[in-house]
């Protein structure tokens, strides 16, 4: 990687700077707006550099928020986002956030510091090997041993973290190399490397596509992180070929889009699966074959050849076998496969329409019984009333599913999740930073009474900085997604699921000083989405919902995408 | 049945570590495995074998490829060559 790099400075400062100021400069130079981090003993250099530098740090309360926040803030603005800790502690606590970042392509910087560099190796005090700890969640680390190493670095931790794939990196600081001096300060230039478009590739995917008769857009996240959400919206509407989601690439076609027919997987839509399922070729764009978007791997789309197109060629063939694939970079991938297709239309109505009215018959319902407030229908209207500047940040469970199922999304952008990793305590930092980097935006955190316990302590974080960010909290007193599979497939054994002794929420919001109210009636529903988005700070809307609400449809796990249960009360029709 | 890796790695921290750590993590058993050093940089030989029928030397060839200061030696995909893939 250092190879392609040019030396474009190697200038004498004019007095001799340490480590931690470099460090400082470096990421000014580069751009960073916001780093989100924690103080503590092994990083105190760089904390004292930070005063009167103009770098705008966020102090959260645990350092797993400061790497959700920088995850939300890279996903919603596809700059780096920028995390750091001390030692030991510090650095642990950041390891969830890390492996977030990871398992999602998050371009990440996470700066830890450590103990002096002739104590490493001895159990110093708050030592920790995080190199080590953080190797198989990471793209790539380093361990700076000389001050002068600073600049060059964090500008290779940068390019590494954005190229290519994106992931998180991690820099780690040894304290003596925070204070220790340095006259000189190498800045590095990385080069964008494009690959080659594959043109064979692609003519080869093209007569796939004509020989079709039934082909399927499968929507990863990579089409997001490669910029090339105008390039598959124009590829879909010329072609009109019908598309479907996972997770990650919700809002890369507008969801109320003609043609798009929704999520797939476990918790997808019954036309997005069956789509799959009868489709004789998937055209997957920035997509990994995840289980809880296959279900039964060699019982998904049966029928179907696969073009393949992505970035990381140790995707292709991972997990389903590929008749073409076509690895690079995936923006000027689909707009070469583009200009090849828009010459001729495709003659695939019969299947269109098969998958739109598929998608009519199966549309989700919102009539449900009762007068309690249905959450479907509720972040439905969220979604609505929002607008294309709603942002949802979603914590991990049921609420998750739903805002995935329910929520409208015109962007990708707009729909920020722990997809990979499905981490619990993401939504409340996740959305600290995406409303920090989008501060007109409708950004609202939708998170459980469980998830929302795991880091309920940024609600300080919120108050500090004034960050109005808006909180719905959908409370069933359990852990509702684990009730959920307990009812359907262990015998209803409820076992460790019982969250009603959770404290007032409104309560707890307020001692903080965050405006909060309750809902429990579906009357109240609009009113409370009225009064959440106007409030001028941050505010939290406490809804309780009912205990015994599933999410629906489903694929039971090891079950083929075409084996789904769904909500047997709207069969009878009208209620 | 094992297949035999040939790498040159950096001399950077953890550089060993992380190769032999994605190796594993990946369903690999390292049956044989031998480390010289020339200067700047180690060249590693790994004999590895998968787990389960279900692990693709090839495809954890294409992981070490990611490794950044990691380089194959002697083993570079061919465009097409992929296993798991098919013929159109």
């Amino acid at each position: 990687m250092s190879a392609v790099a040019t030396a474009i400075s190697a200038k004498a400062a004019n007095a001799p700077r340490s480590g931690a100021r470099l460090l400082v400069s470096t990421l000014k130079r580069l751009g960073v707006e916001v780093v989100f981090g924690y103080p503590g003993g092994a990083i105190m250099p760089v904390y004292d550099a930070l005063t009167g530098s103009g770098l705008k740090h966020i102090l959260v309360r645990h350092e797993q928020g400061a790497a959700f926040a920088a995850d939300a803030y890279a996903r919603s603005t596809g700059k780096v986002g920028v995390c750091m800790a001390t030692s030991g502690p510090g650095a642990t606590n950041l390891i969830t956030g890390i492996a977030n970042a990871f398992m999602d392509s998050v371009p990440m910087v996470c700066i830890t510091g450590n103990v002096a560099t002739h104590l490493m190796g001895t159990d110093a005090f708050q030592e920790i090997d995080i190199l080590g700890v953080t190797l198989p969640i990471v793209k790539h680390s380093w361990v700076v041993r000389d001050p002068v190493d600073v600049p060059a670095v964090i500008e290779e931790a940068f390019h590494v973290a954005r190229s290519g794939r994106p992931g998180p990196v991690l820099v780690d600081l040894p304290k003596d190399v925070q204070v220790g001096l340095t006259s000189d300060d190498f800045g590095f230039h990385y080069p964008n490397e494009a690959t080659p478009l594959d043109h064979a590739a692609i003519a080869e995917a093209e007569h796939l596509i004509r020989a079709a008769e039934r082909p399927l857009i499968y929507i990863g996240g990579g089409v997001k992180i490669a910029g090339a959400v105008p390039a598959l919206r124009d590829f879909a509407e010329r072609t009109g070929i019908p598309s479907v989601s996972t997770l990650n690439a919700l809002g890369s076609i507008r969801t109320d889009a003609p043609g798009f027919l929704g999520m797939l997987g476990m918790h997808g839509t019954r036309a997005a699966n069956e789509a799959v399922q009868d489709s004789d070729l998937l055209i997957v764009f920035g997509a990994r074959f995840d289980d809880r978007a296959t279900g039964k791997l060699n019982a998904f789309a049966p029928h179907a050849k696969v073009v393949h197109f992505d970035i990381d060629p140790a995707e292709i063939g991972k997990l389903r076998a590929v008749h073409v694939p076509v690895i690079g970079e995936l923006k000027s991938g689909i707009e070469a496969l583009t200009r090849r297709m828009a010459m001729t239309p495709l003659a695939i109505d019969p299947w269109m329409i098969r998958c739109t009215s598929s998608a009519r018959r199966n549309a989700f319902r919102y009539d449900a019984p009762g007068h309690g407030v249905y959450a479907p229908a509720l972040l439905n209207e969220l979604s609505k009333v929002a607008g294309d500047s709603f942002v949802a940040a979603c914590d991990v469970g049921q609420h998750q599913m739903w805002v995935a199922q329910h929520c409208e999304f015109s962007r990708p952008e707009a729909h920020l999740t722990s997809g990979g990793l499905g981490a619990m305590g993401y939504g409340l930092p996740a959305g600290l930073g995406a409303k920090l980097a989008n501060p007109e935006a409708h950004v609202v955190t939708v998170s459980g009474d469980g998830s929302f316990m795991m880091n309920i302590q940024e609600l300080a974080t919120l108050r500090r900085y004034g960050v109005a960010l808006k909180i719905v909290l959908l409370d069933n007193s359990s852990l509702g997604l684990v009730r959920q599979w307990q009812e359907l497939f262990f015998a209803e054994n409820y076992s460790e699921v019982d969250l009603s002794d959770n404290p007032d929420f409104v309560a707890v919001a307020q001692a903080f000083g965050i405006e909060a109210f309750m809902i429990d009636r579906r009357d109240q529903v609009s009113g409370g989405i009225a009064r959440l988005l106007a409030a001028p700070g941050p505010c939290l809307m406490h809804v309780l919902i009912d205990p015994k609400e599933n999410v629906w449809p489903l694929v039971p796990p090891g079950k083929s995408n075409g084996e789904m249960m769904h909500d047997t009360r709207f069969d009878e029709g009208d209620m | 049945m094992s297949d035999t890796i040939h790498i040159q790695i950096d001399r950077a921290d953890g550089s060993l570590q992380r190769l032999i750590g994605l190796v594993e993590r990946r369903g690999f058993h390292i049956d044989a495995m031998s480390l010289s050093d020339e200067g700047t940089v180690r060249r590693v030989q790994l004999q590895v074998r998968g787990r389960d029928d279900g692990r693709c030397s090839e495809n954890l060839g294409r992981q070490i490829d990611k490794l950044i200061g990691a380089t194959r030696i002697g083993l570079a995909p061919a465009a097409y060559a992929y296993p798991g893939s098919v013929p159109a």
